[in-house]
């Protein structure tokens, strides 16, 4: 088990945790999730789900889009759209830092699937989650949306929240019919 | 004859449905064989006697015949075997061809086209059209045919000489032929086509941005300058063969436009000849898939308003055969394709009056006939009884406008009254790769096609006017433009306010031109086209991404949904 809390463990290691995450099943029902922060907040998403992390990188911005869509990057050739999780989950705006990442995520819309990246504050690591780990989503008299979690995961003294990217990001996936 | 289910029993599609490479083969196959039947035969109508011609129409439908057997489907083999004892009569000299083999022949291609190409929804299970019947009363016509036996047509002259085109046919056709024969081809999946061709396009811009980078321009190593100077070229090459790789030549367009002359003249009862050039002129598969809708669209308005009555043409002195001309060719960077005909001409003082009355045209405003014929190409401008009251020339060329401008091109006329019209219609070789012009608002850059720039300048405040206080039009030589404020409509922080300090650029825009004002141009470049993809579909006056030189993203400028912002937002500009 990868499980140990370990905040010093580097990008690069994490990356190639990820690549290596894909054998297993990460679900409600527990297997792995890369974890990382916004403010003091953890999280995290289905490994599975994950392509890539990459440094921030020069984000062009498309007019007509709500503040939380930072623009497209160019990654290796493919546009790609880019959201700032943190103004989308309301959190006061933050200078990007040096372990300021993009999480590169496929993201399940109603009639296909799209590359998104997502800006989060640091990127930790690659958590082996068991079924036992994880707590249903309790409810919080509408104070937020829950319908975006997976659920709760408890590992070792810290909670975890795991996010479905999908509920998140897709509805977002078809901005443009805002005017 | 047993089955009685549309188009043929389905259980004879067994080894159709167990191999979709090979159903996908035949398929693709067929459809060339037929494509290359039916162009044949349109010569052998010109030149009945020519057997060599029977036979190159008999040869491929005995392939398709065996394909069709192959893949154990009786239907098609039993249909094209009757049909092929007719044409094998025919070229060892026992039946002669006369008009009504050459339709029956043309009726069969359409049929089998028809089959084969619902053979994919048969084998899906889905509904398809009933050819039952159809292929019954062919294959009894044939037995008709071949009963009433016509003697050979005797070597009597008169009866004989081929009409000039057919001669023309007998030196092109086996040159043609052979050069296909020789060259071995591979099919390939058309997606894995498309990835390697924007692999390479990636390739192009790495070694881009590897040679710009400050490390080795300013390197004064020998060695590594020459290196990377071959790195480059070979760069180039492959991307010129990848390219390459997705041209195909106009041929199979201008055979299915000489079909539906041929179809079109009948119906009309306007006796006239399509003499096509260029067929072997290659361009973008995408662009030939997006140019054939056009150019039917051109081919039926040329006939059935551009060439006159049998009846006019004889009172105007003209020779009843009308002359219809289908050109393709290169040049300078573009390909060019001409359709002219023979015809009335535009009736530019009727287009006129119809503008007038339409609005279109001011009343007291004078035009150069050239803007008067553009306005054919305005939406609205075709219904059915203009159609018949300015001869024509208005159904759907709007449409046809709207099409070539999706493919980056453009759409002139040339008219002489009397004598005939010709339309230009001039694309860019490739979809993927654009030559744009960088201009810069703000940090931002956007991009916008080189060919829809018209000038750019630096306006004087006074040339700027302003309307309740917002600016608004543009004054150049007399004339007034729309203008935006690209940082304006957009929102960029850092964007020049006053338009005097910064660029202003003239577009053209669906016949329109419209001025656009940034900052500053940036240079100009070839960049790879992306679509942004589906989050960003909607958004109105960006049409798409480009990858630019250092690797960062330029959005293109879509002058039109530009358009469609002017006056949403309160203007802080100044002039």
């Amino acid at each position: 088990m990868i499980g140990a809390v370990n905040q010093g463990k580097s990008v690069m290691e994490t990356m190639l945790a990820v690549e290596n995450g894909g054998a297993n099943n990460a679900s409600s029902s527990g297997g792995k999730f890369l974890t990382f922060t916004l403010g003091n907040e953890e999280y995290g998403v289905p490994v599975l789900k994950v392509r890539e992390i990459i440094k921030v990188m020069d984000i062009t911005q498309v007019p007509q889009v709500p503040d939380y869509v930072l623009g497209v990057i160019n990654l290796r050739g493919k546009v790609i759209p880019v959201i700032d999780l943190r103004r989308k989950f309301g959190f006061p705006a933050m200078e990007h830092t040096e372990r300021t990442c993009i999480i590169v995520v496929d993201v399940d819309l109603a009639s296909m699937r799209v590359m998104m990246g997502v800006v989060v504050d640091s990127v930790q690591e690659v958590l082996n989650v068991t079924e036992a780990e994880i707590e249903e989503t309790p409810e919080f008299g509408g104070r937020a949306t829950t319908a975006y979690l997976l659920g709760l995961a408890k590992v070792k003294d810290s909670v975890k929240i795991l996010l479905d990217l999908d509920c998140v990001l897709g509805s977002d996936g078809q901005l443009g019919t805002r005017a | 004859m047993a089955d009685l289910t549309p188009g043929g029993s389905d259980n004879e599609l067994g080894a159709f449905i167990a191999d979709p490479e090979l159903a996908g083969m035949f398929i693709a196959d067929a459809t060339d064989h037929l494509g290359t039947i039916e162009a044949t035969i349109l010569k052998l109508e010109k030149a009945p006697s020519d057997l060599k011609l029977v036979n190159d129409i008999f040869r491929p439908f005995h392939t398709v015949k065996g394909n069709a057997g192959v893949l154990g489907i009786a239907s098609i083999e039993e249909f094209a075997h009757k049909i092929e004892t007719l044409l094998d009569l025919a070229r060892s000299g026992k039946h002669s061809i006369g008009p009504a083999e050459i339709d029956l022949v043309l009726k069969t291609v359409d049929l089998l086209k028809l089959i084969i190409e619902e053979l994919p929804a048969r084998a899906a299970g889905k509904p398809v059209t009933d050819t039952t019947a159809r292929r019954l009363e062919l294959m009894a016509r044939v037995d008709e045919l071949i009963a009433g036996a016509t003697p050979p047509p005797s070597n009597k002259a008169g009866f004989t000489t081929p009409p000039p085109p057919s001669a023309n046919g007998d030196i092109e056709r086996p040159r043609a032929t052979s050069v296909r024969d020789e060259q071995s081809t591979v099919k390939v999946d058309t997606k894995k086509l498309d990835n390697l061709v924007d692999m390479v396009g990636e390739l192009v811009i790495a070694q881009a941005i590897l040679a710009e980078d400050p490390a080795i321009t300013g390197a004064s190593d020998d060695r590594l300058t020459r290196r990377l100077a071959h790195v480059r070229r070979i760069t180039s090459d492959l991307q010129r063969d990848t390219m390459a790789m997705r041209m195909v030549p106009i041929r199979q367009t201008f055979q299915k436009m000489a079909r539906l002359a041929r179809d079109l003249a009948r119906k009309f009862e306007k006796p006239c000849s399509l003499s096509l050039t260029g067929e072997e002129t290659e361009l973008d598969r995408k662009v030939v898939e997006h140019l054939t809708d056009p150019l039917m669209h051109m081919v039926r308005n040329a006939i059935d308003h551009g060439i006159e009555s049998l009846s006019e043409r004889t009172a105007a002195g003209k020779p009843p055969m009308a002359e219809l001309r289908l050109k393709a060719f290169h040049r300078a960077g573009f390909i060019v394709f001409e359709i002219t005909d023979d015809g009335a001409g535009l009736d530019t003082e009727r287009i006129l009056a119809k503008g007038r009355s339409l609005g279109l045209v001011p009343n007291g405003v004078d035009l150069d006939p050239a803007d008067v014929h553009q306005l054919i190409f305005q939406p609205g401008f075709s219904t059915a009884s203009q159609v018949t009251e300015l001869s024509g020339r208005g159904v759907g060329m709007d449409v046809v406008r709207r099409n070539i401008e999706a493919l980056r091109g453009r759409i002139d006329i040339q008219t002489e009254r009397g004598k005939g019209t010709t339309f230009a219609i001039q694309l860019p070789l490739t979809l993927a790769i654009v030559d744009g012009i960088l201009l810069g608002v703000g940090a931002d850059r956007f991009v916008i096609p080189t060919f829809a720039v018209q000038e750019s300048f630096r306006p004087l405040p006074t040339q700027v006017q302003t309307m309740q206080g917002q600016v608004c039009m543009v004054q150049v030589r007399d004339r007034l433009y729309p203008l935006l404020h690209i940082g304006e409509v957009f929102n960029i922080s850092g964007a020049r306010k006053r338009i005097s300090e910064g660029t202003v650029v003239l577009c053209h825009e669906s016949g329109r031109v419209v001025a656009l004002a940034v900052d500053e141009l940036l240079g100009k470049q070839e960049v790879v086209i992306k679509s942004l993809g589906e989050m960003f579909k909607n958004i109105r006056g960006i049409a798409g991404g480009a990858i630019l030189g250092d690797g960062r993203i330029g959005l293109i400028l879509d002058t039109g949904g530009l358009l469609s912002l002017v006056g949403k937002t309160t203007s802080q500009v100044a002039a």
